[in-house]
């Protein structure tokens, strides 16, 4: 074994140079693309996360329109119910109203039907009281001219009472 | 044990096994980084790119398990150009090797310089020796760059240099007042640990290395015993070469995370406490 100071600053030259060249041509080049792909892989899964996060959202979005597409075609039901069970009582009522005027038109009808009869009736009872009356008066009156007056009188009377 | 190759030049000993290990080592390391960052691409790498990556997850991954992330971020490079340039360094001395062999001390030169330890072994077995038998000196010129103390001591020194300078601008208050814990007498204690961490560092992947190749070159040596040495040369070398893979990539693991822990010790701040 031998020791040679020169030989240690050669070693140490030889290093310096070579730390150098690899530094330069080397290390430098591979480190930056290293770095790259670092930031190439960074970018892709922001990239992802984000992606991810706008899906979340996209079915959030759709979850919600969906609700509120539920909601919707339930209040139609709803209101179509509603409105449906209103026609229904409207009809009723409406036919109710209907049979009520019937009938009211009907006891209106019979009321002056049993009016009209009453006074065809009446009428007839005083023609045939006044013919009755005249059957009995004629013999009676034909004797005597001054009650045929009285009685013309009367009928007068009863004519415009009647 | 063979010798190194080194030649004056201006005064200073230059290892030249040293320098061409240095040079293949750096090649082949950057060749394997621009290899795996040729074509890089975001969204479909490929195996290179691939196994590049891994290598900085595992690097990142050492890290975070020593200090806070945000704080340890600057030392990536750091720690990667480290653990490729200690495993490569390594793998390098397992395949094969490469041995001259000088007897004579005037064909002991290369471009004109002589190689100064060949020399001197020459020397010095001639003078024990005079007029004896043919006597042969081995240069070895493939080896583990980090098999050589200098180079592993000079790795540990710059982690060491490195740690230190950062927790006395970046943190000097927790770094001074460590020296003083628990008690202030302990202060020669925490000194003699700063140096011990230097040494064990370096020490620690030179001597592993060194004798990883200390024993391949034995096992290899061992052939010379004729049809059993070679045999069982063979078959030690091939158990041998496979655990050195496995002590050469450990190696290379714990250099680099002992260099992280050392400066997540500096940087300590006891903020949480």
């Amino acid at each position: 074994m031998s020791f040679h100071w020169e030989s240690l600053v050669l070693g140490l030259i030889a290093f310096a140079i070579l730390y150098w060249l690899l530094s330069k041509y080397a290390f430098d080049p591979l480190f930056s693309i290293m770095e790259k792909r670092r930031e190439l892989v960074q970018q892709q899964l922001t990239e992802a996360s984000n992606t991810r996060e706008q899906a979340i959202g996209y079915v959030e979005e759709q979850k919600a329109a969906l609700q509120q597409a539920r909601q919707q075609a339930y209040d139609i039901i709803e209101q179509s119910k509603q409105t449906s069970g209103k026609q229904a009582a409207q009809i009723v009522d409406l036919a109710k109203n209907e049979a009520t005027r019937l009938k009211d038109d009907a006891v209106r009808d019979i009321q002056n039907e049993k009016n009209k009869a009453v006074e065809q009736l009446r009428s007839e009872v005083g023609i045939a009281s006044v013919k009755i009356a005249s059957k009995l008066l004629e013999k009676e009156v034909k004797e005597d001219n001054v009650q045929e007056e009285l009685v013309d009188q009367y009928l007068k009377e009863v004519g415009g009472k009647s | 044990m063979h010798e190194s190759p080194i030649i004056k030049l201006g005064g200073l000993n230059i290892d030249l096994a040293i320098v061409i290990m240095l040079v293949v080592t750096c090649t082949i390391v950057f060749v394997l980084a621009r290899l795996g960052t040729r074509r890089l691409s975001v969204e479909n790498p490929g195996k290179m790119q691939n196994f590049m990556e891994w290598v900085v997850e595992f690097v990142l991954g050492l890290i975070s398990s020593t200090m806070d992330l945000k704080k340890g971020k600057p030392f990536l490079k750091l720690g990667m150009t480290l653990i490729m340039f200690i495993f490569v360094g390594n793998m390098l001395g397992l395949p094969f090797s490469l041995v001259t062999e000088y007897s004579q001390v005037d064909k002991a030169q290369i471009f004109g310089h002589p190689l100064v330890t060949v020399v001197d072994a020459l020397d010095k077995a001639h003078a024990s020796n005079p007029g004896g038998e043919h006597i042969e000196v081995g240069v070895a010129w493939w080896k583990s760059p980090t098999a050589d103390a200098s180079v592993a001591m000079g790795l540990a020194l710059m982690v060491f240099v490195l740690s230190n300078g950062l927790g006395i601008i970046k943190n000097p208050r927790n770094y001074f007042k460590h020296y003083l814990q628990p008690y202030p007498f302990f202060l020669p204690i925490n000194l003699i640990e700063q140096f011990s961490k230097l040494l064990t560092q370096g020490m620690r992947l030179f001597g592993n290395i060194f004798a990883g190749e200390v024993l391949i070159s034995v096992l290899i040596k061992l052939s010379a015993l004729g049809v059993v040495g070679t045999i069982g040369s063979v078959l030690g070398l091939v158990v041998w070469q496979g655990f050195s893979i496995f002590v050469g990539s450990i190696q290379a693991f714990v250099f680099t995370i002992l260099t992280m822990v050392y400066l997540s010790q500096a940087l300590e701040t006891h903020d949480e406490h």
